[in-house]
This record gives C-alpha cells, sequence and structure tokens, in this order.
C-alpha cells in the first residue's frame, strides 16, 4: 500500500505550471513530496520525522493525515513549526481526505503553507476534482494547487478548470504534448475557477 | 428543435479535434490502452466483441431530417448499413474501425451532433419524452431544460470521472414515458400557481437505477425553481462524487449511496452543499433561457379540424378490407394524440417479427424515414426509449397516406405495445459485457407471436430483454422481463414478471430457477395462456398479474420443466 503510494507519487522533474490569466510552462520543482509513513503502523507516528529535504528543494509536501496528527505533537512542534514559519511546509490532500470536516485547520493553513497539492491514486479518480474545487469555491484559497500523482495528460484540462494551478506529471508523460492541453477549447458551457461560462462572458 | 449557435458548434468542432489526437496518441502508442479507454469511453467508443461500437447521442430523442440522413451516410460508409437504435436515445453502429472514428465524428459535428458523453462515468446523455412539445397529456415542454442542461452537463470539468455513470432523465407530462425513477437523477417538471409564483420548478428524484439492484429513485427537493438546477445538480454530483464507492463498480452507482445513508440523509447533505452554492452564479439566466427556448416553438401548423377515429378511418373507404382493417390497427395502436387539432403523432416500429433486432434501422430505411419526416412532419423525428421512431407532427388527414408509404419501408407494423415491441439490448452477438445472447430470445417470441389478431387481443404488454445484469434492455421494467445469466459458460435466461414503467413503475420479481434459450417461448406461452385463462374482461396482463400475485403465472412457466422432469423421472425408474 504504501509503497505503491510511494510510486504513485513519483513524478516528472519539470512541473507544469498553469496560473489562473496566465500561460502554461515548465518549471524546476522546488517541492518534495513525503508520501508519508512506510508502514501503516499508527503507533510509530510519534516518533516518526518527516525526512529531511533533498538537496535542490525549497519544502515538503507533508500528508494533510500527517500534519492533523502530528502538528501539535509534542515531538515535532518546535521543529515543524519553525519550518512552517519558513515557508518550508506545505500539505497533500489524499482523495479520501474529506476537507470540510477540517474547515478550522485549513482556514489556520492558508496563513503558513505557500501551496498544496491533491492526489490522484489513479487518473479516472475524480474525487479530487471536486476537493480542488472545494479549496477554491469553499476556502477562497488563493494559492497554488498542485496535482500530484497519477497526473496525465487528458486530465490537464478539467483540471485546470477545477482549480488546479500546478501539476506534476507521472515520469512517462510527455510534457511537450501537456503544455497543448489548455487551450484545446475556446469555448465553454458552464462556469469554472478560471471563468464564466462563454454566454454569460460574451453578454456581460 | 433546438440549432447550435457558434458556442455550440465550436465545442464540439473543438471536440472532434482533441478525440483526433487522442486516437493519433493511441495508434502511435504514447496512449496506453488502459488509459484510452476512459477517454474514448467519454465519446462513446466502445470496444466489442468484434469491433468498435460508436454511441452517438440523440439529445432528448429529437433529431432532423437532415441529421438522420447523415446517421444514414455514416451507416453506409463506416458501417454495415444500418444503425441500432438504443433504450437511451441513442444510435449505435456496431462495425466501425478506431481509425475512422475522427472522422465519423467530423460528419456527425456537421450536423450539430456528437458522441459526446454517452458512455463512461460521467452525466450521460440526458433522455426524456419522445412526445415532449407534442403530448396531449403534457404540463410543461420538457426540452428547454434538457437543452440547457446538455450545455451544462457538456465536459463539465469536476464530474468527468465520477465514481459510475450518471443518467438523467426529464418528463414534464402527466403520463411518466421516461422511466423517471429509474435514473440516477430524475427531474419532474411542473408549473403550479402556488410554488415559485407560478413560475417553472423541478422535483428531484434520486438513487434510482436498474442493473444488478434495481432501485426505484427517491424524491429529495420539490418545488426547486428551473434556474436553480446548476447549482441544486452541482451540489448532488459532488456529495455522490466525494462519497460514492469507488472501491466496489457494482456499488459504485449513486443508488447505492443513497441507500446506504437513507434518503433523507443524503437530501440533507445536498442541502448543505447547496446552501453554500444556490445563489452563485451557476444558476441558468434568463437570457440563457431566452436562447434556448426560442428554438422550441411551435412549428407552422395549420388551422385544422380535429378528425374524429371514424373520419381518419373513412379515408380509407375505397379500400379493400383487409387494408381497412390495417390501417385501423395501426391507428389504434402506433397514432397518438396530440395537443393540437387536426394533428397525431406517428410511431414507426422498429420491431419487424423476427427479421432483424430490435431498434435497427438500414440505410435505405432511415433515408426513406428522413423523407416521410420532412413530407408529413416538420422535417423532424423523435427516437423513444421502446427503441421505435415517431414523427410528431402528422395532420390526421395525410394518416393514411403516410400509413401506405411506411408500410413500404416495413416500419407500419402495428405492434406498438404489444408483446412484440420489445425493448432489447444488442446483447452477446455484440456486446462484450452480455453473458448471453439477446437478439435470438427476441427473435424466437416475435416468430412464435407473429398472428396479429392473437397479439391485439393481448392488449398491452411489455416484454423487455438484456443479455446481462447492465440491464440496458430494461428488463426490469417489462411486465415480462428477460436476463441473461451466465452459468457455468453456458447461456441462461432468468424470468420476472410483475415490471412496469409509466406512473406505476415498478421492479418485476425473478420467479426462479433460469430456463435454456429453446425454453423461451414455451415459457412464455404459458405465462401468456394463463393470463389468457385468468384475466377479468379487458384486464391488461399487468392489473390480472398485480390481482393474482406471481405463483400461477410461475407454476406455468415452470409448467413444462416439471413435466419434463417427471418424465425423466419415470424413465430413470423405467430403466
Amino acid at each position: 500500500m504504501s509503497q505503491d503510494r510511494l510510486n504513485t507519487i513519483a513524478s516528472h522533474q519539470k512541473i507544469l505550471h498553469f496560473p489562473k490569466g496566465g500561460k502554461p510552462a515548465l518549471a524546476h520543482n522546488e517541492w518534495q513530496v513525503w508520501p508519508g509513513h512506510q508502514n501503516n503502523s499508527e503507533d510509530e507516528g510519534g516518533n516518526f520525522s518527516p525526512p529531511d529535504l533533498d538537496h535542490g528543494k525549497k519544502g515538503l509536501l507533508v500528508p494533510f493525515a500527517w500534519w492533523l496528527n502530528h502538528m501539535h505533537s509534542h515531538q515535532h512542534e518546535a521543529d515543524i513549526q519553525s519550518k512552517a514559519k519558513a515557508g518550508q511546509i506545505g500539505v497533500w490532500f489524499a482523495a479520501d481526505d474529506d476537507i470540510l470536516k477540517h474547515a478550522d485547520i485549513i482556514e489556520a493553513g492558508k496563513t503558513v503553507w505557500p501551496l498544496v497539492a491533491v492526489h490522484f491514486p489513479i487518473f479516472r479518480d475524480g474525487r479530487s476534482f471536486s476537493t480542488a474545487a472545494l479549496l477554491r469555491d469553499r476556502f477562497a484559497w488563493t494559492g497554488e494547487i498542485r496535482a500530484i500523482g497519477d497526473v496525465l495528460i487528458d486530465q490537464l484540462l478539467q483540471g485546470a478548470r477545477v482549480g488546479f494551478d500546478s501539476f506534476a506529471l507521472r515520469p512517462d508523460q510527455n510534457l511537450d504534448v501537456a503544455l497543448k492541453q489548455f487551450d484545446l477549447y475556446s469555448v465553454t458551457t458552464q462556469n469554472s475557477w478560471r471563468g464564466k461560462r462563454t454566454f454569460i462572458a460574451e453578454t456581460v | 428543435m433546438y440549432k447550435y449557435d457558434a458556442i455550440d458548434q465550436t465545442l464540439v468542432d473543438q471536440r472532434v479535434a482533441q478525440f483526433r489526437d487522442q486516437v493519433a496518441r493511441r495508434i502511435d502508442g504514447t496512449l496506453a490502452e488502459e488509459e484510452f479507454r476512459p477517454l474514448r469511453l467519454q465519446n462513446g467508443l466502445y470496444h466489442q466483441r468484434h469491433a468498435y461500437m460508436l454511441r452517438v447521442a440523440i439529445p432528448y430523442g429529437l433529431f432532423s431530417a437532415k441529421q438522420l440522413r447523415t446517421m444514414a451516410l455514416i451507416s453506409e460508409t463506416y458501417d454495415r448499413g444500418y444503425g441500432h437504435f438504443t433504450t437511451r436515445q441513442n444510435i449505435q453502429y456496431n462495425w466501425v474501425t478506431l481509425e475512422d472514428t475522427p472522422d465519423i465524428l467530423a460528419e456527425l459535428a456537421k450536423v450539430e451532433m456528437h458522441a459526446i458523453q454517452t458512455s463512461g462515468n460521467c452525466i450521460r446523455n440526458i433522455t426524456s419524452d419522445a412526445f415532449a412539445g407534442v403530448a396531449a397529456d403534457e404540463c410543461v415542454d420538457p426540452r428547454p431544460i434538457c437543452e440547457l442542461l446538455r450545455q451544462w452537463s457538456t465536459l463539465h470539468p469536476e464530474f468527468a470521472h465520477l465514481p459510475r455513470k450518471f443518467k438523467f432523465a426529464v418528463n414534464g407530462a402527466k403520463e411518466d414515458r421516461t422511466v423517471l425513477l429509474c435514473h440516477d437523477v430524475g427531474i419532474e417538471l411542473k408549473k403550479n400557481l402556488n410554488v415559485n409564483n407560478g413560475e417553472l420548478t423541478a422535483d428531484i428524484y434520486a438513487g434510482g437505477g436498474m442493473g444488478r439492484t434495481p432501485i426505484l429513485g427517491s424524491l429529495i427537493k420539490q418545488g426547486l425553481p428551473w434556474n436553480m438546477l446548476p447549482s441544486y445538480l452541482t451540489a448532488l454530483l459532488r456529495v455522490y462524487n466525494r462519497f460514492g464507492r469507488r472501491d466496489n463498480l457494482y456499488k459504485a452507482r449513486i443508488k447505492i449511496l443513497v441507500k446506504a445513508l437513507g434518503p433523507e440523509e443524503f437530501a440533507r447533505q445536498v442541502e448543505g452543499e447547496w446552501a453554500h452554492i444556490k445563489n452563485g452564479e451557476d444558476n441558468f439566466t434568463q437570457a440563457e433561457w431566452d436562447r434556448v427556448a426560442k428554438h422550441f416553438t411551435k412549428p407552422d401548423y395549420k388551422n385544422l379540424p380535429a378528425l374524429t377515429t371514424e373520419q381518419v378511418i373513412a379515408s380509407a373507404t375505397h379500400a379493400d378490407a383487409a387494408t381497412q382493417t390495417g390501417f385501423t390497427r395501426w391507428l389504434e395502436r402506433n397514432v397518438k394524440p396530440h395537443q393540437v387539432p387536426g394533428y397525431a403523432s406517428v410511431i414507426l416500429s422498429l420491431k419487424p417479427h423476427g427479421t432483424v433486432a430490435p431498434g435497427d434501422a438500414s440505410t435505405a430505411q432511415m433515408l426513406a424515414i428522413a423523407d416521410l419526416s420532412d413530407q408529413y412532419s416538420f422535417g423532424e423525428l423523435r427516437a423513444t426509449h421502446e427503441q421505435n421512431l415517431v414523427l410528431a407532427d402528422v395532420e390526421q388527414a395525410k394518416l393514411y397516406e403516410l400509413w401506405q408509404e411506411a408500410k413500404k419501408q416495413k416500419v407500419a407494423l402495428p405492434n406498438i405495445g404489444l408483446l412484440t415491441d420489445i425493448i432489447a439490448c444488442p446483447g452477446g452477438d455484440f456486446c462484450s459485457l452480455a453473458n448471453a445472447k439477446s437478439l435470438p430470445i427476441a427473435k424466437a417470441i416475435q416468430e412464435r407471436f407473429d398472428d396479429l389478431d392473437y397479439l391485439f387481443d393481448l392488449g398491452d404488454i411489455s416484454l423487455n430483454i438484456s443479455g446481462c445484469i447492465n440491464s440496458c434492455g430494461h428488463h426490469h421494467v417489462g411486465n415480462i422481463g428477460v436476463l441473461g445469466v451466465d452459468k457455468d459458460g453456458e447461456e441462461w435466461y432468468q424470468i420476472t414478471l410483475g415490471g412496469e414503467q409509466g406512473n406505476d413503475t415498478s421492479i418485476g420479481k425473478v420467479i426462479g430457477p433460469s430456463f435454456y434459450a429453446d425454453e423461451i417461448p414455451d415459457v412464455i406461452t404459458n405465462v401468456i395462456n394463463t393470463y389468457v385463462n385468468e384475466r377479468a374482461e379487458d384486464e391488461s396482463f399487468i392489473s390480472t398479474y398485480r390481482r393474482l400475485g406471481v405463483t400461477p403465472f410461475k407454476e406455468a412457466a415452470y409448467k413444462d420443466k416439471s413435466e419434463n422432469a417427471q418424465k425423466k423421472d419415470k424413465a430413470g425408474v423405467d430403466a
């Protein structure tokens, strides 16, 4: 299980950024994704420290579930707090994290996490589309939301519309093809994070 | 009917280009089959037993003569000279190649058609009443809402990868002709002076479906103002997308979530989500309504006197007795009342006895039917969920003429609503999901009951056949349902009785162990004989069934089996 998770979080060295109102572009990945525990044994959790950052990385994305459990644990609090204060810690949400249940933590996180990520355990699992949409709509999250995991070329457009603005594509995906996905359509028929549906946008 | 504007046309053209690129990547190997599969399904392309099958949307069943000619052209150029009209108002081509599909889609786009979301785990083609806008019992014309929802759901990014497929049906008539309660979401449109100032509202039913676990939808919302459908449906789909099961394919439909939570709790969660977005900008505007509704005005009806049936029959007075009988029968079964005096709606039967699969039309038939619609019905047609076609606006005075033309095309059999008007999926002859064949069963039953006098005497009976539990043939809601099952690699058929569509929608009950294919005509005969023996005067099959319960029908169905078993036992003793 955890090994699968490790594998699925592997990604290209380059991140595809597509800021709202901007143009898609590739950039060096400055964030290391920590998949979490190597085994599921809960009682080891308290003794487990997140890894040191790889050379060249600016910060660490930790599992949201881990943040919930350990942010205030006595052993790591000081260390994590200092990293968080330095803008070196973000969280990633698993597909089954119910973010609405932890609204207060996420509200507080808005001032702490430089970015968040949402994980796709498999490309055809659409839960993370709703997670991203809720982060934008409900929490008014204005920072970066990154898609991680099984992120494929043909999800990019949907992801970009629900609220993702950066993508850590699976290593086998062709980045040149990926970059071309965002201007396939010049019209839309429902609102999205990026803009209003064409008919409304044109008539207002 | 609806006409694309620049937005709609651009979208379908760009969808063709996107799919063309996806197909090219599949062919050059950079896109693996496992990852291409959901992409092709979201564009209606299945990989079947022999070839690819392309399912093309006929949104809410409405199409034009021009579109039908393109469907015919596609059947001739890219398929084997026919198309199959489905139970969800789509048309399927069974013999296409992957390489050709982008070109087929480009042909379709030229006549404002597409295959978007006719499959896959997304919001599917929206179905409605085939008699929308013309039915005598209509309260609200559902077509503008259907079209608004078609556009809203098209390429919806958040709901592109739901736990499972998601089907909407929309009804606005007194009699439900959409099997509303067997849909993931059923939308019942109403106008009531006491609700929403007499403006259009919707009642929402959720969690219905057929398949392995047939369940009728539950009413979860009443009196929703029409313009708030997008925000409410977003809330509903968001709850399903987040919490519908993804661990088990057979438990992933919304019906399982609604059942697990209970309809009240599901409705509460949807309300909770909706509260945050109900006043947002997702909702439809009046300008959007106007943009769409202007296309659903009434055609240029003439001022005609309403004719009685006797007056219509009188148009055949010069014909011989057999012809007059044939025409009268056709009027009785295939012609439906209309909102406008002097007009009627005509159902063209795609259920000839034993010659072609239910719902199939050949290239030549499609071209001829397109001409008939131009000549008799303002160039418009509808596809019914029973897999027949409708000319909705025919002058009563021209019914006799039309009947004679329809007979030439072999689409005038007066069997609408009768035992041989069988709903059937393509089954194991084509579909790779099927456990058993459907078409030979349909053929055998149609051949067995080929006597129109007898069929008329039996009256309204629905017989629906599905080749597997996915229930594309809607066997659960047939008065008699036949389901193909696999037992140790052999094809068997399970019988259900007592299903019903319409306002008393019911799920049929399985009567017992399944039968071999060659036993089915006898089983049906025994069930029908029981009805004939037991019915009160003018009592329909379903009423008789409801009065007597399953037992006498079940005993009759297994009569031959027990006789055979006794013979075998006896043979054993003698030996």
